[in-house]
């Protein structure tokens, strides 16, 4: 077994296939990342995912135009976390509460809705998925050529964003503000900082982001949407945050970790090694644990996370 | 008095309103699924009131809701978020399982009631880890909670395909526990069985715990402000894990019901997500154990009569959870429709996005 694994050829898939299990991760921890650095927590990642999953997934299904489903993934995340955000920003509810409330919610209406889509047609459906695009020379280094530079357009879309992300979190004014809302936003509030625009703002990257994650789990890794699709994978994804020390380079190279423990029980499990299954579907979950152990000293937290904000009660 | 009536009217109002909303929406969901409306509500009285079983069905149903729900309600309490009430009932089931099958030298009532002792023991430990890793490292109870629901789901297919399998049979499952060491039938040839009246003692336990003894007053306590906590002397840490693993045990207990009392053997997927369903009972219930109680077998109702929807009309009965989730938020939302008058003065100026 270990001559098998440490060969280019397993490497190779391996890491290809970590970082085809870390995408989702990062674009819903990216986006999380967003939202707490504005101050709102937002558990209901979850709920992002599988709703962006499951209208991705529809939208798809239905038009026949993987374009049009990111869209719909898109569309289906932000419509979540809106309801968190009015729920935390206007009505300033718990905001743990509402998205434990939401996680619940979606997890119903996205197995409703697609038990109700998919009723007329016995047939599975399957939807096709995005090509992989090799970048020239870049895909001819070895080992990590091709897992990092022959995938497909989301995975390089996820490399811009992560710069873009860094960018203008740490390198404009815009960036500085909705940092500053997550610190202290009666400070913000006071030398003109629009505390709610921001927040809201945060709140649709983080439901845009998140849906496009839970897209790429329909739309390129799975091709199809099951009930409870992600199956935990927005609450690694707060991990992954946590982990990443709300850094997007962070959040990158911590979806990494998670998509390459994803990745090594599938291969492993592809390889027939001779384990009960479940001991290597464990694994990430496992992993997760783990990580959170390591990363506990120093917390990164801003120091309004998960606190509303009263305008005028001075 | 004149206030208090007021406040009175005003909730009313909220119910009402609330109420409205779910059955428009409910109607709504049914015609999505190109069903009639009046057939579906006639499935579901049918389902409920139809027949004895049906009805009996609603308390058996409630059994491991009102456990789990318990649990989750003392843990958010406490400003726990235990969310894995599902792992906890997955290691109570071992647990009780595991009990009753190896030591068959025990007499039946006796080795029942080492099987609960053991079931509670099992989850209250799978809930006290991730307290014990909020309090001294302060990591995320959420996430750790759900992590370990996966992994006890693992755990337990790993034990039934294992250690606890019926020799010589091809199914994932353990052996049958034998009569006298279930929990005692109430109602043949109904399946209510004696889970439930121990379900109804836990809410009175709960109860007194919470709201009769110290315990309970320093839990919520914490549960509302940790730092005045600290400054009154009461030690956050300590009631934090309390509360885990009394929440854990609690819903350990939901899967032993299951075990002793409906399936009479460990099973894959023996919960079928009532530990999740649980969170939503808890919030609904406001976590106060009667508001569990009463939460948890409306929840069975619409349950059951989903499923009997499900059956006759095959409209997908994860209907409820978005019912439930429905009613959750609206209740969250409520002051959006009925804003009281103090919260309105502050929120006039800054508050209208």
């Amino acid at each position: 077994m270990l001559e098998q694994m440490f060969t280019v050829a397993f490497l190779t898939t391996f890491l290809t296939s970590s970082v085809r299990m870390a995408v989702p991760l990062i674009f819903a921890g990216l986006g999380e990342t967003f939202s707490e650095k504005a101050g709102i927590l937002n558990i209901g990642v979850e709920a992002i995912m599988l709703s962006g999953a499951f209208f991705s997934f529809a939208a798809t299904y239905v038009t026949g135009n993987l374009w049009l489903g990111l869209i719909g993934g898109m569309i289906g995340g932000m419509m979540v976390s809106l309801i968190h955000a009015v729920f935390s920003i206007c009505l300033r509810k718990d905001q743990t509460v509402t998205g434990i409330a939401l996680n619940m919610f979606i997890l119903g209406a996205t197995s409703f809705m697609f038990k109700i889509l998919v009723n007329n047609n016995p047939d599975f459906p399957q939807i096709s998925t995005f090509h992989k695009i090799a970048i020239p020379m870049l895909c001819d280094i070895p080992v990590i050529g091709p897992a990092f530079f022959n995938q497909d357009i989301i995975v390089y879309a996820s490399y811009v964003l992560i710069i873009l992300s860094t960018l203008f979190l740490y390198g404009t004014t815009w960036g500085l503000s909705l940092t500053a809302v997550g610190e202290h936003p009666r400070a913000a509030d006071t030398v003109g900082i629009k505390v709610y625009t921001i927040r809201y703002l945060a709140a649709m990257i983080n439901g845009v982001l998140g849906g496009l994650g839970g897209a790429y789990l329909t739309l390129v890794q799975l091709g199809v949407f099951m009930e409870n699709v992600t199956s935990g994978r927005g609450y690694i994804a707060l991990a992954v945050v946590i982990f990443g020390r709300r850094h997007p380079i962070g959040v990158f190279l911590a979806a990494l970790l998670f998509g390459a423990a994803d990745a090594f029980q599938f291969r492993l499990q592809a390889i027939g090694i001779q384990l009960p299954s479940q001991y290597l579907t464990m694994l990430p979950y496992v992993v997760t644990l783990v990580v959170l152990l390591f990363s506990a000293k120093g917390s990164s937290d801003p120091q309004s996370l998960g606190k509303p904000y009263i305008g005028d009660a001075r | 008095m004149i206030k208090n009536h007021a406040k009175i009217k005003n909730n009313m109002l909220n119910i009402l309103v609330i109420i409205s909303i779910v059955l428009i929406v409910a109607t709504l969901l049914v015609m999505a699924a190109n069903k009639s409306p009046i057939k579906a509500y006639q499935a579901f009285l049918f389902g409920i009131f139809g027949t004895l079983n049906g009805f009996v069905e609603i308390f058996v149903k409630s059994t491991p809701l009102i456990f789990a729900g318990l649990g989750i309600a003392v843990a958010f309490k406490s400003g726990f978020f235990n969310i894995g009430a599902e792992g906890q009932l997955y290691m109570g089931a071992i647990g009780a399982a595991a009990t009753s099958i190896f030591l068959t030298g025990v007499p039946g009532p006796l080795r029942l009631i080492l099987s609960i002792i053991v079931a509670f023991v099992f989850g209250g430990l799978w809930a006290l880890i991730p307290g014990i890793l909020k309090v001294k490292f302060n990591i995320s109870e959420i996430i750790t909670t759900i992590m370990f629901n996966y992994i006890a789901i693992n755990i337990t297919a790993l034990v039934v395909r294992g250690v606890l399998k019926e020799p010589g049979e091809y199914l994932p499952q353990s052996p049958m526990i034998e009569k006298a060491a279930r929990l005692p039938e109430l109602l043949p040839p109904t399946r209510l069985h004696a889970g439930f009246l121990i379900a109804l003692l836990m809410v009175f336990f709960m109860w007194f715990i919470m709201h009769k003894t110290t315990i309970g007053y320093e839990l919520h306590v914490v549960g509302l402000n940790k730092n005045a906590a600290k400054c009154t002397g009461i030690s956050v840490m300590k009631n934090i894990i309390i509360s885990a693993f009394l929440s854990g045990g609690l819903a350990g207990l939901a899967g032993m019901g299951e075990v002793l009392g409906i399936q009479f053997r460990l099973l894959d997927g023996i919960s079928g997500g009532n530990g999740y369903t649980a969170i939503l009972v808890a919030l609904l219930g406001f976590n106060h154990p009667i508001g569990v109680l009463v939460s948890a077998i409306g929840f069975a109702a619409l349950q059951v009569g989903s499923n009997t929807m499900q059956r006759q009309l095959g409209i997908p009965a994860s209907i409820i959870l978005i019912i439930l989730g429905l009613v959750v938020l609206l209740i969250l939302a409520k002051d959006m429709f009925f804003k009281e008058r103090k919260i309105t003065i502050n929120t006039v100026k800054e508050g209208g996005e």
